[in-house]
Order: structure tokens, then sequence, then C-alpha cells
């Protein structure tokens, strides 16, 4: 057992404490805000808890938008991306961290590249190619030029990096196929890394704003954060309402986390406790 | 010639190429547009509109109203987008024939979008829809037109008016029925009604905005879009901002760096004792429950005027002749005086139709016939040029801002503007 | 550097398919956008995409003379000098002590990951909303203990340092999750080895964990670096570029002129782009290098 110094660890719990707070407030203080009338939202001097509970917030998002509609859209979107993209980028992360061919190093080179741009560098060209293949204003329009990413490559080729040549070795010794080896052997050893990638792809998309708002062109085939985003007045500003679609945006994220979380914190601790 | 025809080459062996590797062909589509066109008989219209929050609620009642009762067997799909999305879809999808077939914007995008030939030219609209143009306003149905043409119809004009809180009015010692009616009244009283103490501000004056109003008061000006000459470097600009730093600086009756959304929320909270806004304060103003006044803006030595502004329905360039005349058919429904005067009462928009301005039910509206008097001081700040954004964005917007921040004296804020606006005019040859 | 140039035939052509479906569609979705982008940047073209023609050098040409350029370039040099360490040393920091299972430590972990998985746009709206100086609750808490109203996100000097900290605060969680990974997958037999020979708290810091979640947090310190430099929706949403153009970084500025100004100017904005493009690529470079030698030179 490592020792454990006192001072140390309660200077450490102070400050974890501290920042988990910076956390926890405005979190907490939307989640009440949500439920303040116009007035409470802007009044002077600023409470923190509302003085008037009311639902009329969460009335007028569902009555102004197809909430429903838009929330099958996200989770198709991101659902879909999610899946997909975890497992292309695993394998062309297995491949440039495991094996060898000829073109590696430039390949590489050039994904890592493609991680240095800008969305809207690409937003115009990528809005006409969409448009040429026909897919505008469709999932698979708004699945495919997301099903694999440069980062994901990125980061799953590190964490392949960091496992024993002796594991794939013994699969080849077996006389298993490349690709056998790749999903029953070394996947699973990444599972930390598969469950992290696949929350990121998730929230990502399903927080993104700009892109989908470019390639849909329907109220029906928008998703949630950016159906949402017409809530917030061109003009005047709603800050009610605004306050209780944010808070609808996040909510499915925040229990889905929870669920995700223990068995990414399990995940991450089952590797930690192998020898 | 040559050099274009190339380069349209390779930008078309691009996106070919793409297409290629993407194994997938465009070839059916782009004859005709997606999403428009006739279904067992009904005309379909796509409907692009900025109008997020509560006036659109309004629109879509008026739109869905119209889908139920037309008997031209037309269907109107409406969809509202933030400001910022419309101008980075809209033109994309005039290039590639996706666009809508309805667009509802601000009227100071018609020009940019006419000067691309984006839009369809309209100007047989008033005889083919038969909707007689006399009815309206001259200024208002004015903004539609570029070059003598017509590229749309109004929709609704306003311009900006002066809001006043007349229970901080009151508190302060002064009548709450008088609003100030000159600079030098608006400067008293916005010192009067200031507290800081309770972070009350006596008159909001936000950034990234401009305040036309105070320039022309007192004989100045920004450009004269005519002849694309900068009107800016004048002694009566440099008083006009000297008077606002003073005022914004010296005597802060305004909260310091607000953006006008801030200001909004704190009007609304009853923290702010005079605004300059448009019609679209009075929704908000009433649901709160504050006890407020409309003017018109008040005068200055050269007189009193508000930069004017609206929006028009336009039909994006590419839209065949059938749907364009279901178009018509809901521009001439929008016109109809039962229309615009729901548009008026509810939103509090003035009301710019001859035969309406007779209606004993507008005339008895005190919220109406306030601002419908206050919005004869109405003038075009580059209304119909099409530099007026960069004007705003790289000119007048960092000069307002620097003099109400103090982060540079008047004259200095003058001549860097001046210097700016050159740039920008000269860039437009 | 020398490699084995022997190529298994067998495994190249696994390995040229392992990568095929990623390849296409990085191929066809960003790298054709990304080279019609470069055409663009030397057209006289705008959004409309008609009237185009061949403007050659003089869209970069006016670039270097534009001073919202350099003061674009400046701000995001600043915002990436000081996010990046700040964020990857916080969760470097609070990892140390968060990188052990126990009921708390999980819980804190979860509650630091919390930010990250709400959108860019939420948080803001969250913070602008607390920070407001007028309506806001901190501004209100900080004059109720007697300091002085701040206004955090309208102050000319105080804006780019309070979008610097909340974008620190939002991500550091993922950060810290991915080293606290790394810490967890050290081997104990190392530090028992450690603990017989003696070694301090200091030492085995410095000698066994760094080491050992080096390449975690190269990994963290590049990403990071290249999606600061691209730094965007934090400023889109709290600030638009403001006060005084404090906070317009490059992108934003890219976006003004393309899509939010007339007359969207898409070539000027895609020669931006370029000189962007240019400039995360010297750093990542450079930061690779930096990060790599590094790297070798504590394995060994």
């Amino acid at each position: 057992m490592r020792k454990k110094f006192s001072v140390g660890n309660t200077v450490g719990f102070i400050l974890t404490f501290l920042v988990a707070l910076t956390i926890l407030i405005p979190i907490f203080w939307l989640i009440v805000s949500a439920f303040k009338t116009d007035a409470g939202v802007i009044s002077y001097p600023p409470r923190f808890f509302p003085d008037e509970w009311t639902i009329n917030q969460f009335k007028y998002v569902t009555d102004s938008i197809p909430i429903f509609r838009m929330l099958g859209n996200t989770v198709i979107f991101s659902g879909c991306v999610t899946v997909i993209s975890v497992l292309f980028d695993s394998m062309a992360g297995y491949a440039f961290a495991r094996m060898n061919f000829k073109g590696k190093k430039m390949i590489f080179s050039i994904i890592l590249l493609t991680m240095m741009v800008p969305f809207q560098v690409i937003m115009t060209p990528l809005y006409i190619e969409v448009y040429k293949l026909n897919l505008l204003d469709t999932y698979l329009g708004l699945i495919l030029p997301r099903a694999t990413s440069a980062y994901g490559i990125y980061m799953m080729a590190s964490f392949f990096q960091g496992l024993p040549k002796s594991i794939e070795e013994s699969g080849r010794i077996d006389g298993m196929g490349e690709f056998r080896i790749f999903w029953s052997l070394m996947l699973p050893l990444c599972k930390p890394a598969v469950a992290s990638l696949a929350i990121f792809h998730f929230m990502n998309n399903w927080n993104d704003l700009l892109y989908p708002l470019m390639l849909t062109s329907s109220a029906s085939m928008r998703t949630l954060s950016a159906g949402l985003a017409v809530l917030v007045g061109n003009k005047v500003i709603k800050y009610g309402p605004t306050l209780a679609a944010t808070l609808i945006s996040i909510l499915p994220l925040l229990i889905l986390y929870i669920f995700f979380q223990r068995y990414f914190v399990e995940g991450i601790a089952a590797g930690g406790e192998k020898e | 010639m040559k050099r274009k025809m190339a380069i349209s080459l390779m930008l078309t062996a691009v996106i070919c190429s793409s297409t290629l590797l993407g194994g997938c062909s465009s070839g059916t589509s782009g004859e005709t547009k997606s999403g428009s066109g006739e279904q067992n008989g009904k005309i379909e219209l796509e409907f692009w509109n900025v109008f997020t929050g509560s006036d659109g609620d309004i629109l879509k009642e008026i739109v869905n109203n119209y889908n139920e009762t037309n008997t031209d067997n037309i269907q109107i799909n409406m969809d509202i987008m933030p400001n910022d999305t419309l101008q980075q879809k809209l033109p994309a999808a005039i290039a590639t024939n996706t666009a809508p077939d309805l667009v509802l914007f601000g009227v100071e995008n018609i020009a940019p979008y006419v000067a691309n030939d984006s839009l369809e030219d309209i100007s047989d609209f008033w005889e083919t829809a038969d909707v007689d143009e006399s009815n309206f306003l001259d200024n208002v149905v004015e903004l539609s037109y570029v070059d003598g043409k017509l590229y749309g119809t109004p929709m609704q004009y306003n311009v900006s008016y002066l809001y006043w809180n007349k229970d901080l009015f009151e508190a302060a010692g002064l009548d709450p029925e008088t609003p100030p009616a000159t600079l030098d009244e608006l400067a008293d009283f916005a010192e009067k009604c200031t507290d800081a103490s309770k972070n009350q501000y006596g008159l909001a004056l936000p950034v990234q905005t401009t305040y036309m109003q105070f320039l022309w008061a007192n004989g100045g000006d920004a450009d004269d879009p005519e002849t694309g000459t900068n009107l800016l470097d004048s002694e009566e600009n440099l008083a006009t901002l000297q008077w606002l730093q003073d005022l914004a600086v010296n005597k802060k009756v305004t909260p310091v760096n607000s953006t006008g959304s801030d200001c909004d929320a704190m009007l609304q909270a009853g923290q702010i004792a005079m605004y300059f806004s448009g019609p679209w304060q009075i929704n908000g103003l009433r649901e709160q429950g504050i006890n407020f006044g409309i003017a018109p803006c008040p005068a200055g030595t050269d007189g009193a005027y508000s930069p004017a502004g609206g929006c028009s329905y336009v039909i994006p360039k590419g839209t065949d002749q059938e749907t364009k005349e279901a178009a018509y058919k809901f521009m001439k429904y929008w016109l109809s005086d039962e229309v615009l005067k729901e548009w008026s009462q509810k939103n509090g928009f003035p009301v710019w139709s001859e035969t309406l301005m007779e209606d004993p039910e507008i005339q008895n509206d005190e919220v109406l016939s306030a601002i419908s008097e206050a919005t004869q001081i109405g003038r075009s700040y580059n209304l119909g040029y099409s530099l007026a954004s960069q004007i705003d964005n790289d000119v007048m917007f960092p000069m307002f801002e620097k003099v109400l921040t103090g982060a540079a004296s008047p004259e200095d804020a003058l001549k860097e503007a001046s210097a700016a606006m050159d740039t920008v005019l000269a860039g437009s040859n | 550097m020398k490699r084995k140039k022997k190529y298994q035939p067998h495994n190249q052509k696994a390995a040229y398919l392992f990568i095929l479906p990623s390849m296409v569609i990085l191929t066809v979705f960003v790298f054709i956008p990304l080279i019609a982008s470069l055409v663009i940047s030397l057209l006289n073209m705008n959004i409309f995409m008609n009237d185009i023609s061949f403007a050659g050098l003089a869209n970069f040409r006016k670039l270097f003379s534009d001073s919202r350029v350099s003061n674009a370039t400046l701000n995001t040099v600043v915002f990436s000098l000081f996010q990046v360490p700040l964020q990857v040393g916080l969760a470097l920091l609070l990892s140390m002590y968060v990188a052990k299972n126990n009921k708390y430590t999980k819980m804190l972990r979860s509650i630091y990951y919390l930010p990250f998985v709400c959108s860019m746009t939420a948080i803001g709206i969250v913070w602008s909303m607390l920070l407001d100086p007028n309506l806001g609750l901190v501004p209100y808490w900080l004059k109720q203990i007697g300091l002085e109203s701040i206004s955090f996100l309208k102050d000319p000097s105080l804006a780019m340092p309070t979008v610097i900290v909340i974008t620190a605060w939002k991500g550091f969680g993922y950060t810290l999750t991915l080293i606290t990974a790394a810490v967890l997958n050290i081997s104990p037999s190392l530090y028992e080895a450690a603990d017989i020979d003696g070694a301090s708290a200091w030492t085995k810091f410095t000698h066994i964990t760094i080491p050992g979640i080096f390449p975690t947090i190269s990994f963290c310190i590049v990403t990071t670096t290249i999606s600061s430099l691209q730094v965007f929706d934090q400023t889109y949403v709290m600030t638009q570029g403001g006060p005084l153009y404090k906070t317009e970084t490059l992108v934003q500025y890219i976006y003004d002129r393309g899509f939010q100004t007339a007359p969207y100017d898409l070539g000027y904005a895609s020669a931006i782009s370029v000189y962007l493009f240019a400039i995360i690529a010297v750093v990542t470079f450079v930061l690779r290098k930096v990060v790599l030698n590094k790297g070798e030179e504590s394995d060994a």
C-alpha cells in the first residue's frame, strides 16, 4: 500500500471538493431556474430559488416545437454515428498502431491534418457535396459525413499502442485471422477507450448545433439542440423558455451519462486492477 | 472568360469526383427543387423565415390558419431558423437549386441578394395578384424595390422608438406622462433616473448597435449610399459623440458594455428608465406588467429622425412559375386588412395600410396610435445598400462601442471610423 | 529511427482493409471540401457563387494588412497558450487525488465530467446569465461581500480570461478521465518495488507516474491544442467576439466574413482559413516533435 500524507490529503480533499462545487452549483441553478416565471428569471436582486414555481416554461417549449420528434431524430443521428464511428475508428486506429504497411506514416499524418480543419472552413463545400449526393435532409446525409473521425482514430491508435505484443502473437499462433485477432483479442482489452470514445461521439453529435442546422432543411428532421436554438428569440431573448429548453437539451444526456458513467468507471477500474 | 470557365470546371471536377467516390449518382435531382411541387393536386410551398421567439408563434398561427382556409389548395410548410443559419444556408441553397419557395427576412438583405441575382423579380405582383399598391405607405413599399424593380412584398415596418418606464419617472420626480422631446431633456432625465445603488439606469445604451437617431438629430450622417460618399468626419458628429460619451462614461446613465439582449432583460425587470428599440419589446413589457410609454425619438438641433426597418416576403431565384403564383396568393393574403390588423394588434407593429388606418379599432388602440405617430419620423439608414452590414460591422459598431465604453476619445474614434469607412466604400469598386 | 523494411504481405492487405472505410469517408467529406476551400481562397467568390473570378493571391495579400486578422491571431494564440496548460494542468493536479477507487473519488470523477456532457451552448447560456453584471448572481454575491461589481464577460480586459477559464472548466473533466485511466493502468507492482527501495512520493510521481501516463498526456496536449486553436463556440455564444474585438478569434472572424457580414466574401474567408490551417499544422508539428522527444527522453 502507498503511504498517505494526511496534510496533502486534506488539501486535496478541500480542493477537489471546491472544484466539484463550481460544477454542481451552476447545474443546480439551471435546474431550479427552469421553474421560474419570466419575471423571476430577470428579477433584481437576483435570487437562486424561484419565488414561485411554475412549469409554464416547459409547456411553452413543448407547444412551440415538435420536441419528441426532434428527440427521436437526435437519438437516431447520435446513436448511428456513435456505433459506426467507433467501429471504423477502432479498425483504423488498430491498423495504424499494430500493423506495418506502405505509406502508413504519411496516411496517418494526413489523418492528423484533417483534425486541424475547423468545420466552418469546409461547411459550404460540404453542403454542396451532400446535396450532390442527394442526401440533404436525410438521416443518411447527417450520419455519413460523421461516420469516422480523425480524433477517434488518433485516440484508438494511442490506446492500441499501449497493449503488449504477446497477445496478438498468441492469436497468430492459434491461426486466427487478422480481423479475429482485432475483434476478439485486442478490442475487448480496449473497453475503457471504446466506452470513452463512444460517449465522446455520442455527446458531440447530440450537442452539435451548426452541422445539423446546415444539413437539414425541415423542422421534422431537426435534432434537439438545433431545434431548441429556434426558441431563443431573434430580437428579444425569452430567458424563461431558454432556460427550460437548455435543461431539456442536456437532461437526456445527463440521465444517460449517470448510467454510462457507472459502466465507464468500472471499466477503468477493471483495467486498473489487473496485474 | 476562359479563366472563369477553367475555374468553374475545376470546382465542378472537385465536386463530381466526390460524387463518384461516394458511389452515388445525383442525376435525378437538380431539375426540380426538393420539397416543393404538387402532391395530389396540392401545391406545397417551402417557407423559411427568421421569426424565432414569440412573434414566430403568431406568424405560425396565421400560416396555419391560411393552410386550413385557403381555397387554392396551397399548403405552406414553415421552417423557422435563427437569422445566422438562414444567411449561411440560403445562398448555398439558391446556388444548388434547393432553395425554399418563399422567404421572409429583413429588408436590409434584399439589396445584397439582388446584387447577386438571387431573388425573383416580382414587379408584376401588383397586377397579377390584383393588389392595390397605392393603399400602402410609399416609404414602406419602397424598401422592397431595388433599381425600380420589385423583389418583395412588405410584411412589417417599424422604426426605433423611445420606451420609458413611467414608474421610474415618477420615483425620480419627473412627470410620468411626459417623455423627453429633445436630446437635452433626454440627457437630463437620464441622469435623474439613474441610481447606481439600486442597479437602476436612466438610459440604456447597448453596444453592437448604431445610434443614427442621435447623429441625424444634430444634422450629421454616416454615408451617402447613392454616391458612396463618406459623411462621418463632421463637426456635428463629433459634437454628438462627445455628448454621448459624456452621458455614458461621466454620467454613467447606462449599464457598461451591455448588449441589446442584456438591456431588453433589464428593461423588462424594471431596471431601466429609457431605452430605444423596436415594437418587439411591447409584448414582453406587457407580460411583465411594466408601466411604460412609447414616444418618438427626441429632437436635436436639426430635428427628430428614427432609423427605419422592416421585413419582406421574397421569392428565391429559380422558383417555377406555378409555385411563384401560389406564393403571390399568400403574399396577397398577408396584405389583406384582416391579417395586417391581426399582426399589428398582437405584436404592436405600426399600421401602414391606408384603409386600415381608418379602422376605428386601430384608431382607438392606445399603443398602436402612439407607435404609428412615432413612426412618421422614419428615415432610411443604408437600407437597400449592399454594403450596409459591412459598414455597421467594420465602422459603426466599433465607433459607438469605443465612445460608449470610453476606450477611445470621440475624436480618435471618429477619425478611426472615418478611415475604416473609406476602406469599406473603396472595397466596393 | 530505423524501421523494419519487412512488410508481411497478408498483414499489409489486411491493414489496408482496416483503414479503408475511414479513408473513404474522410476523403469524401473532409479532404475534398478542404481542397475546394483551398481553391476558393484563390478566387473572388461570395457565398452566392456567381460572378466567380480568379484572384490569385489577392485574398492573402489583403489578409496580411487586415488589422482584424492580426488581432484575431493574437487572441487565438493567447487563448491556446493559457487554456491548454490550465485544462491539462488542472486535470493532472486533480487526478493525483482522484486516481484511486473509492466512493468519494468515483463520485468526484463523475461530477468533473458533467460540464463536458453539456453543450457549449447550454454552458454559455448558464454562465452568461450567472455572470451578467446587472442581473447575474455571481456579481451580486460579490457585491454582497463588499467587492466591487465585476462584469466578467463585458469588461475588455476580463472577457478573454473568463472565456479561457470557462473553457478549461468545461473540458478538464474529460482530460482528467483519460489521465486517471492511464494512472490506474500503471502496474501497482512498480510502486511496490519503489516502496521497497524507500522512494519518496515525489520520486514515485516523477519516475513512475509521469512516464507511465506520458503517452496520454501528450495525446491530451496535442488534441486540446488543436481544438483550442479552433475556438469558436464559446466566444460565439458568450461574447460574439466582443467587447471591442477582445475575444474575436480566427474562426470567429472567418465565420463573420463568410457568413455573417454581407457581401459574404467566401474567397477571403477561405484565405483566412488556409492561414489558420497553416498555423495549426505548424504548431501541431512542432508540438509533436517536442512532446515525442520528451517522451523518448523520459523513457530512457
